[in-house]
């Protein structure tokens, strides 16, 4: 679905990101990890054709990103409150991301409908603008506009952060329900080790803009990483 | 400690986005002060001699008095669209231990030094000197104008603190609002001459210098309100947090009609509805109607077709110049979604451009009373917003495209230090917007008389419209080509 080339991005003399060769295929649910600056969200950026690549190219569904806008209708994503649109309601903001995917208003409160137990009844009827919503309740609603329009593919950017403990549950749940029942691809970014092996059948560490790990997920898995970072954490340790 | 936070409030200024501009909109921006702060001057040393004039046999002090009560409403209504409130960055203060009076006090002080406190000084320090200096028929104690002046700036001060409650509080607000209606009723149905009793006032305060007090007095009072009120709600859900507003939905399903674009125009609407920065830019284009008043009433502009083509233009053009230099600003703190979104670029782009040529059209129908200035003028401002609508508009949505400066829509735009959307580009791009019509309408008018000058200037817009197409084309490919670089640059922080 999604195929990574020879990409690299770098800003003057410092490569941010360089990954030669990383396949994606339709349905699978792709879980990134990596400390703060290995490049997640540079990667998703590039994904999304919101940088220029320095080098190489992404397709998604062969329609290279940075050269058509094919890829759209069929890609959602969440990657942070810049995607919401501050002076709308929820509902507002629902309904212009489900005409720009010529759904109905129908079609989107069905889904909402969906949705009822993760919004846990603070996100639709507030009569509050998204903006002043909590960073919590901004996420949810960001989140399921990213559900809206029968996407092939939903990106979310640490989607488990500023989340509490039972909306991360259920956003657990729903991510897992994405990949088994409509063979959506989903990409995950998270620094929540435990939840991103729990949805993900697989999972890449990026470690300063580089692939080192790339790990079919398992029993065992929890633990590789674990031992992984907390190694990582022993060597800056020792480098200091 | 007034010390530490003015230097933090040095840092803010010369550290802010705003100010890491060019050099180029630095000496634009010094030029425009000078340019406003000059104007302010000449007015304040030419006033009493132009009064003299004007109003022959009368004392022009007089004439000042019984007028200033226009200039005190005005500067209230100026101040409540255009000023920003004092936000000191507080809450990193609210655990130090500082006195909250101390924080107060500052936060209020601050607000004392701003724009729209200086520009009166600009004006009424020459006036005064004048008066004092001056040889004519009328002399002046110095006392007396001493004491006058201080009331005047006495009562500026006054505006600024109430200014600042009525931003802040409701009540205040509809009391303001209520009295000025009442005002302005009075007066216009002829029950009670509100202005010849506040130029009883105002004449009652130059004449017996003791009382200056009372509007010192006043403005002390209103200090102490502002006071009282932020030390009540020295909370972080107090007077410093954001503002929540209940939401006002209205039904926008009327503008479906539009088709495909309907989505973003509504988006659109609600946009400029509910947020402060637009707002402000719709009562920008509201003044921009009156313009023509500055140049249709002057006999002097009557046999200068230019000047009057000029102004013709600008009537219809306040909304689509405030608003449309700006498109793609106006969408800035949620591009990354819009760019990322199934949206087709064109519709976008069209979407803005029939909001634009909507507010041409109303403007053009609001300035149906400037008939009254003859029908020449009439068919000039005809003219002027076809040209608008058919070359303005694109010239201007083009402009956009080279602006990549990110816009905070809930927050008013401090006058002055808002040089958000504001480059050498954009007034390279702004040159032919005003220039070309004039040029339009004088050659022809030059060669052939003024109704052929009227007729080309309006053709030329008609045939923008049917150049439609090609020029959107070439807006949206500029926007396509800038597309990385825009995005880098609306999100940064401002």
């Amino acid at each position: 679905m999604i195929a990574i080339h020879n990409i690299s991005k770098t800003y003057g003399e410092a490569t941010v990101l360089k990954i030669d060769k990383l396949d994606i295929p339709r349905g699978q649910s792709f879980g990134l990890v990596g400390n703060n600056g290995a490049g997640k969200t540079t990667l998703f950026s590039l994904l999304l054709d919101l940088i220029q690549p320095s080098s190489g190219y992404i397709s998604n569904k062969t329609i290279k990103v940075h050269e058509s806008e094919d890829w759209k209708p069929f890609t959602s994503s969440f990657i942070d409150e810049s995607f919401l649109i501050g002076y709308l309601t929820a509902e507002e903001y629902f309904y212009f991301i489900g005409e720009l995917r010529g759904q109905t208003k129908t079609d989107v409160d069905k889904l909402l409908a969906q949705f009822e137990d993760f919004f846990h009844g603070e996100i639709l009827n507030q009569k509050k603008y998204l903006r002043d919503l909590s960073k919590g309740n901004q996420k949810k609603a960001g989140i399921v506009a990213s559900f809206i329009g029968n996407p092939e593919v939903i990106i979310l950017d640490e989607p488990f952060a500023n989340l509490d403990p039972t909306t991360q549950i259920r956003l657990k749940g729903i991510i897992k329900k994405l990949a088994e029942d409509n063979a959506v691809t989903v990409l995950v970014s998270s620094h929540d080790l435990m939840h991103v092996t729990e949805v993900s059948d697989r999972i890449v560490v990026l470690n300063k803009g580089e692939v080192v790990k790339d790990i079919q997920t398992s029993e065992a898995t929890l633990k590789e990483l674990e031992a992984f970072f907390a190694g990582n954490a022993v060597q800056s340790s020792e480098e200091e | 400690m007034i010390k530490k936070f003015l230097s933090l409030q040095w840092k803010e200024f010369f550290r802010s986005a705003a100010f890491q501009k060019g050099i180029a909109i630095k000496i634009l921006l010094v030029l425009a002060a000078l340019y406003f702060g000059g104007c302010a001057l000449i007015l304040g040393v030419g006033l009493f001699f132009i009064l003299k004039k004007a109003v022959p046999g009368i004392d022009p002090m007089t004439t000042v008095n019984n007028f200033i009560i226009f200039w005190f409403m005005l500067d209230l209504i100026i101040r409540y669209f255009m000023q920003q409130m004092p936000v000191m960055n507080i809450k990193p203060l609210m655990i130090i231990p500082i006195k909250k009076k101390t924080i107060i006090h500052f936060l209020l002080g601050k607000t004392t030094v701003s724009f729209f406190n200086i520009l009166p000084l600009f004006i009424f320090v020459p006036f005064c000197i004048v008066l004092l200096f001056q040889n004519s028929d009328f002399q002046y104690a110095g006392v007396n104008v001493f004491a006058w002046f201080i009331s005047v700036i006495a009562i500026t001060q006054a505006l600024n603190f109430l200014n600042i409650l009525v931003n802040k509080s409701n009540t205040v607000f509809y009391i303001t609002l209520g009295l000025l209606a009442t005002f302005g009723a009075l007066e216009y149905f002829g029950i009670y001459k509100i202005t010849a009793l506040f130029g009883m006032l105002f004449n009652g305060l130059y004449n017996h210098p003791y009382l200056v007090v009372i509007p010192i007095a006043l403005a002390c009072f209103l200090y102490y309100l502002n006071f009282d009120y932020l030390k009540k709600r020295f909370y972080l859900d107090g007077a410093i947090s954001k503002e929540v507003k209940e939401v006002e939905t209205s039904d926008l399903s009327f503008l479906d009609r539009f088709g495909s674009i309907s989505t973003f125009l509504k988006n659109d609407v609600r946009m400029i509805w509910r947020n402060k920065r637009p707002r402000q830019v719709i009562f920008m284009s509201c003044m921009f109607l009156f313009y023509g008043l500055i140049f249709f009433t002057q006999e002097v502009y009557r046999e200068m077709p230019a000047m009057l083509a000029f102004a013709s233009l600008f009537i219809t053009a306040g909304f689509l110049f405030s608003f449309g230099q700006l498109v793609p600003s106006w969408d800035s703190e949620y591009y990354k979604m819009m760019m990322s979104q199934n949206i087709p670029y064109r519709q976008y782009l069209e979407s803005k451009w029939y909001l634009m040529v909507l507010a041409v059209l109303v403007s053009f129908i609001l300035s149906t009373p400037y008939i009254y200035f003859g029908w020449d003028i009439f068919g000039m401002i005809a003219a002027g917003a076809s040209f608008n609508i058919g070359i303005n508009s694109f010239v201007t949505l083009f402009g956009g495209a080279l602006n990549r400066v990110p816009v905070e829509l809930n927050a008013k735009a401090k006058a002055f230090s808002n040089t958000q959307g504001f480059n050498p580009t954009q007034l390279l791009i702004a040159l032919p917007k005003m220039l070309l019509p004039v040029l339009l309408l004088y050659i022809p008018y030059v060669l052939f008389g003024l109704t052929t000058g009227i007729i080309c200037l309006g053709v030329s817009g008609i045939i923008g419209l049917f150049f439609k197409n090609y020029f959107l084309n070439i807006i949206e490919k500029t926007y396509q080509k800038g597309k990385y670089k825009t995005i880098a640059a609306f999100g940064e922080k401002k």
